[in-house]
């Protein structure tokens, strides 16, 4: 398959008191074109760094580093003020968790898409309010030359998660990065919006990629999985691979601790112990080690543990699993 | 539900509850019915779930059941007499609490956690000053906390450790039933995880009763033994657990069902998550 993005070996650091603090680290990845990635983990695993990096986006504050983000040619870690804007929208575009903060609650939601086409191409008003109709419909916004008329707080928060659909649609990207874009929304919204998205990436062709903590969605979503800890991969794969073969003792917890549609009583949950350590204080071990229940003694302190194939596709970065295989996690 | 349990010790209960708010819009009044005609009652050592979008007036019933809100018509009664004044009020809080859904708004951010969960104790004058801090310590100890995090701020915890602290103070007065309004939800698997084991020992060890209120469809199956659907202020179905979710009967919660992200069901083949 043809690749659209490739990021190798991506890291972020903000500068603080005692030295830099690392919050993503060494992270590469490939979307081939038409593809989907599914990046999960909890909070403060550095998936949203990781898109905001996508998207030259990144608190001014941060260091950016990595040997290439290769995207349809060039490297996005090379970009300046001016390069950025060409790609930022046009090309990538992100939909955001929250629409309510994402939208600007004083201009009607006709000019706030219309001013998106404006800035990326010379048009008329009138080319630029048709897009702006056109665009409104493929997300599923219900009589969008009429209602686009209203002001974002008219709207429910399905319908205003449709807008900021239509926003990112607005200059036709080739690849759109949904931040836990349904995170907020109500179960049978979510639904709407899951499908929406996996119908427009069919549809218009596009490459997406999908930020979420629910392993249930990733699973709707499909394509490849990214599972991030503590701003480091520690397994990717085919969705459904990944999901039901787990090969990192961080992945088996997770599915071993988020209850499902079959979970009962009699099969109690098994929370993971303990916390998710602070950036900057992993030191060189597996960012892992200190709740793995399955640490290699005198390895996992000392050494980031590299990739090993789990599968086609699959892989795993574990010591475990490295020296032992399945065999080990149990 | 048997006649027994609703004369038994510590039911909270809610007979015909409808509340209506007045809505004001471009000079006309209109009235908006948010729960119409609910009841429900809770034994302690019972655990029942209450699921609904938002706006179906899942919240606002159980903000009448503890008081905050009144109804415009029905009955709260708690161990089987009906709760009226002022004073019957704030008996039912010492037996029955509440636990708010954000944790960071739910606790004051210049009151160290201490003291915040040594006020309840305070307001209802219960416990001598100078053993409050004993109290404290030990409540800490009991949500799997370090004594130590009395002397934090709020700011200080994490999400998961504040909605630890926002159970330990609702636990301080030691009731019988809980309240808690989506209490999980903001929180990460691995810590939610923590929370729902949490709940569970409460209730095996305390003999506590649990309302609770949640949108996730998997949560409340694992924890609850008796769900109620909510839909635009009505109750559409109810009964035990597994029979409501292995053989829904209203629409409504079959949709709602449909609709929750899983993976057992994706990776089993029902969805078509990858086709």
């Amino acid at each position: 398959m043809e690749k659209v993005l490739s990021v190798e070996n991506l890291s972020i650091r903000f500068a603080g008191r005692a030295g830099d603090i690392t919050v993503v680290d060494d992270v590469s990845f490939d979307l081939s074109v038409g593809g989907s990635l599914v990046i999960a983990g909890e909070s403060g695993s550095g998936k949203s760094m990781v898109c905001q990096a996508l998207l030259g986006i990144v608190p001014g504050a941060a260091k950016v580093t990595g040997t290439r983000i290769d995207w349809r040619g060039r490297d996005l870690l090379t970009l300046g003020m001016q390069d950025w804007r060409a790609i930022r929208g046009a090309e990538i575009a992100m939909i955001f968790q929250d629409p309510t903060a994402a939208l600007n609650p004083l201009i009607t939601v006709e000019h706030q898409i219309s001013d998106v086409v404006c800035a990326h191409r010379r048009c008329s008003r009138q080319e630029a309010r048709a897009r702006a109709i056109e665009v409104l419909g493929l997300a599923g916004f219900p009589e969008p030359a009429h209602r686009m008329k209203s002001y974002p707080s008219e709207l429910s928060g399905g319908l205003r998660q449709r807008v900021a659909i239509a926003l990112a649609l607005a200059a036709s990207p080739s690849l759109i990065i949904a931040d836990e874009a349904t995170t907020n929304l109500d179960v049978s919204i979510q639904a709407q919006i899951v499908t929406l998205l996996r119908r427009l990436k069919d549809e218009l062709g596009l490459a997406l990629i999908f930020v979420t903590h629910d392993l249930g969605l990733a699973a709707e979503i499909g394509g490849d999985l990214l599972v991030m800890y503590a701003g480091h991969a520690v397994e990717r794969g085919p969705v459904r691979q990944v999901l039901s073969d787990p090969c990192h003792p961080y992945t088996r917890g997770l599915l071993r601790c988020a209850p499902t549609l079959r979970s009962s009583r009699a099969n109690p949950l098994v929370p993971i112990p303990g916390q998710a350590p602070r950036p900057g204080s992993i030191g060189a071990g597996s960012p892992f080690r200190s709740r793995c229940p399955v640490v290699v003694d005198g390895i996992c302190e000392i050494s980031r543990p590299g990739w090993t194939a789990a599968g086609p596709g699959h892989a795993v970065a574990c010591h475990r699993f490295a020296r032992d295989g399945r065999e080990g996690l149990r | 539900m048997s006649v027994r349990k609703q004369e038994g010790h510590g039911v909270l209960e809610a007979r015909g509850i409808i509340k209506t708010f007045t809505v004001r819009r471009e000079g006309s009044t209109r009235e908006l019915r948010a729960v119409y005609d609910v009841s429900l009652s809770v034994a302690p050592g019972e655990i029942v779930g209450l699921v609904g979008e938002s706006g179906c007036g899942k919240t606002t019933l159980s903000r009448i059941m503890i008081g905050i809100e009144e109804a415009s018509s029905g009955q709260v009664l708690y161990d089987g007499r009906p709760v009226v004044g002022r004073a019957d009020w704030r008996a039912l809080r010492r037996s029955v609490q509440y636990v708010f859904q954000d944790p960071f708004t739910a606790l004051c951010p210049t009151m160290r956690i201490g003291q915040a969960l040594a006020e309840p104790l305070a307001i209802h004058g219960l416990c001598p000053a100078a053993e409050r801090a004993a109290r404290v310590a030990r409540m800490l100890e009991l949500v799997g906390l370090h004594p130590d995090v009395s002397r934090r701020l709020p700011n200080q915890l994490s999400g998961g450790q504040r909605q630890r602290v926002n159970l330990a103070r609702a636990l301080m007065l030691e009731p019988r039933m809980l309240i808690c309004d989506e209490i999980v939800s903001g929180l990460d698997v691995s810590v939610q995880a923590q929370v729902l084991s949490l709940l569970i020992e409460l209730q095996e060890k305390l003999g506590l009763g649990l309302i609770f209120i949640s949108h996730d469809l998997r949560v409340i199956r694992y924890l609850c033994s008796r769900v109620l659907v909510m839909y635009l202020g009505e109750i559409v179905e109810q009964g035990p657990t597994e029979a409501v979710f292995d053989n829904p009967g209203h629409a409504y919660t079959k949709a709602l069902l449909a609709a929750i992200p899983d993976h057992s069901r994706a990776l089993a083949g029902v969805e078509h998550a990858n086709s």
